[in-house]
């Protein structure tokens, strides 16, 4: 999975994202390797031209020997229809070793796009998150489900030890 | 978990079936936390399910009247909305079907039989007004919709007439914030070690819901569809943001059910939630960080 890193709406950057690939010619790497889970967020992009990342990705079949990239980053500008409009988005790769370290979309595909999705009160849905472990993220505190009382433990307990018996 | 403000002062204490803290900037002094006490315990002694002597246990046992408790109307209100959003899926009379599953009084855990639905017309069961507090047929309230984050609401009004600075009040997943914005993880609800994103949340309650700990059985747990006594397969998590916790906890519950993004819409509130297959939703406009 590729880490958006275009915030507040990482995800529907991320489809922005898949809606260009074809542009940039990355398809055949980006679907094969898996970028650090952890991958820092790309530095100000430093512009090259989205050809030279283009070379040789026909053949590309994600077992590759050597490297058929050049490290760096990488800039495109791509725009895509959608229903009501035409959407223009500037996509960042940062690449190491054939491995999409970094993906940063800027450009804001605002409404029209999400109409794709299942109504207009839903901003997006993304693919099965995986998350980052609570000691990597800075927070003061989480929310999940509410922890539960003494009294309900125990009567859990209780019962996982009857059926255990 | 990381801290960000290790100096501040947290009291915590477990209350209505969970783990409280209300986080400040010096500890809260003894008259203040006793008026945290006696708001929580006048809460639970009106609204917990869970004793005998409760308002709502005392109206269960057969229909009956009581002296309406002072925030009956403020959370039937929000109900009708509920009710009305979610077509019938969030209804106080659930009380009953959580029973059925073994979510009862004596936490039995174990499952009395199939699934009953709450009864669907249950404004003609429960009637309120502003002196009393009626269930006109056998039926129990259960107010876990929203209850939680009226509690929340609650306590934060002690406390912020009690201190001037900012604090955090966390009735354990559902929490209110004044003063300094608080960086918030969205716990995964499958992996307590992860979160799903951050929220930063200042003066605002976030309030968060999920199937996974509140559980004790294959498929058994505590968030049920009302219009069939059945534990909700959608969706494994919701976490809702809104100006009082009561709105938000309304919404988290809500947002297991289609109705519930439409109804965040109308409130102007934010939120986030899981699908059961790991997929993740969001409210358009959410400024919520996914770790997507």
């Amino acid at each position: 999975m590729i880490r958006t890193t275009a915030v507040p709406r990482p995800v529907r950057a991320g489809a922005a994202f898949v809606g260009v690939l074809g542009m940039v010619a990355l398809a055949g790497c980006a679907g094969t390797t898996t970028p650090a889970a952890d991958a820092e967020e790309t530095t100000p992009a430093t512009t090259a031209p989205s050809s030279s990342a283009t070379t040789d990705s026909g053949t590309d079949t994600g077992s590759v020997v050597g490297s058929a990239y050049t490290d760096g980053t990488y800039t495109a500008e791509g725009s895509y229809s959608t229903p009501e409009s035409v959407e223009t988005i500037e996509v960042t790769i940062t690449l190491e070793s054939d491995v999409v370290t970094a993906v940063e979309v800027t450009g804001d595909p605002q409404a029209a796009e999400s109409q794709r999705y299942q109504s207009q009160f839903i901003g997006g849905i993304s693919d099965e998150v995986v998350g980052q472990l609570v000691d990597d993220v800075s927070v003061s505190r989480v929310a999940g489900s509410s922890l539960t009382s003494g009294g309900f433990n125990k009567a859990l307990q209780t019962i996982k030890s009857e059926a255990a018996a | 978990m990381s801290t960000t403000t290790p100096t501040r002062a947290v009291w915590s204490f477990e209350a209505i079936g969970t783990v409280w803290s209300i986080e400040t900037d010096a500890p809260l002094g003894p008259g203040i936390r006793r008026d945290v006490e006696t708001a929580v315990a006048a809460f639970d002694r009106d609204w917990s399910r869970f004793r005998d002597d409760s308002v709502v246990a005392r109206l269960a046992g057969g229909g009956g009247s009581a002296p309406v408790p002072p925030d009956a109307a403020a959370m039937l209100d929000v109900y009708v909305e509920l009710d009305a959003a979610t077509r019938g899926a969030v209804n106080p009379l659930v009380g009953d079907s959580l029973a059925r599953l073994g979510y009862d009084a004596r936490y039995s855990l174990v499952a009395q039989g199939d699934p009953i639905a709450a009864p669907e017309r249950w404004r003609d069961i429960v009637r309120w007004d502003a002196g009393t507090l009626a269930v006109t047929a056998p039926a129990t309230i259960d107010v876990g919709a929203l209850g939680k984050g009226r509690l929340v609401d609650l306590v934060t009004g002690v406390v912020s007439r009690g201190i001037d600075g900012g604090f955090v009040v966390d009735g354990g997943g559902d929490l209110a914030v004044r003063g300094t914005p608080q960086r918030i993880g969205l716990e995964h609800p499958y992996d307590p070690r992860r979160v799903i994103g951050v929220v930063t949340v200042a003066d605002a309650a976030l309030c968060a819901s999920a199937v996974t700990r509140r559980a004790w059985g294959e498929g058994l747990h505590h968030v049920l569809d009302a219009r069939t006594g059945v534990p909700v397969r959608a969706y494994a998590a919701t976490w809702a943001i809104a100006p009082d916790a009561m709105h938000a906890d309304a919404l988290a519950t809500a947002l297991f059910f289609d109705g519930g993004p439409e109804l965040a819409a109308s409130w102007g509130a934010h939120w986030v939630r899981m699908r059961t297959d790991g997929r993740v939703e969001w409210s358009p406009g959410s400024e919520a960080e996914l770790f997507t």
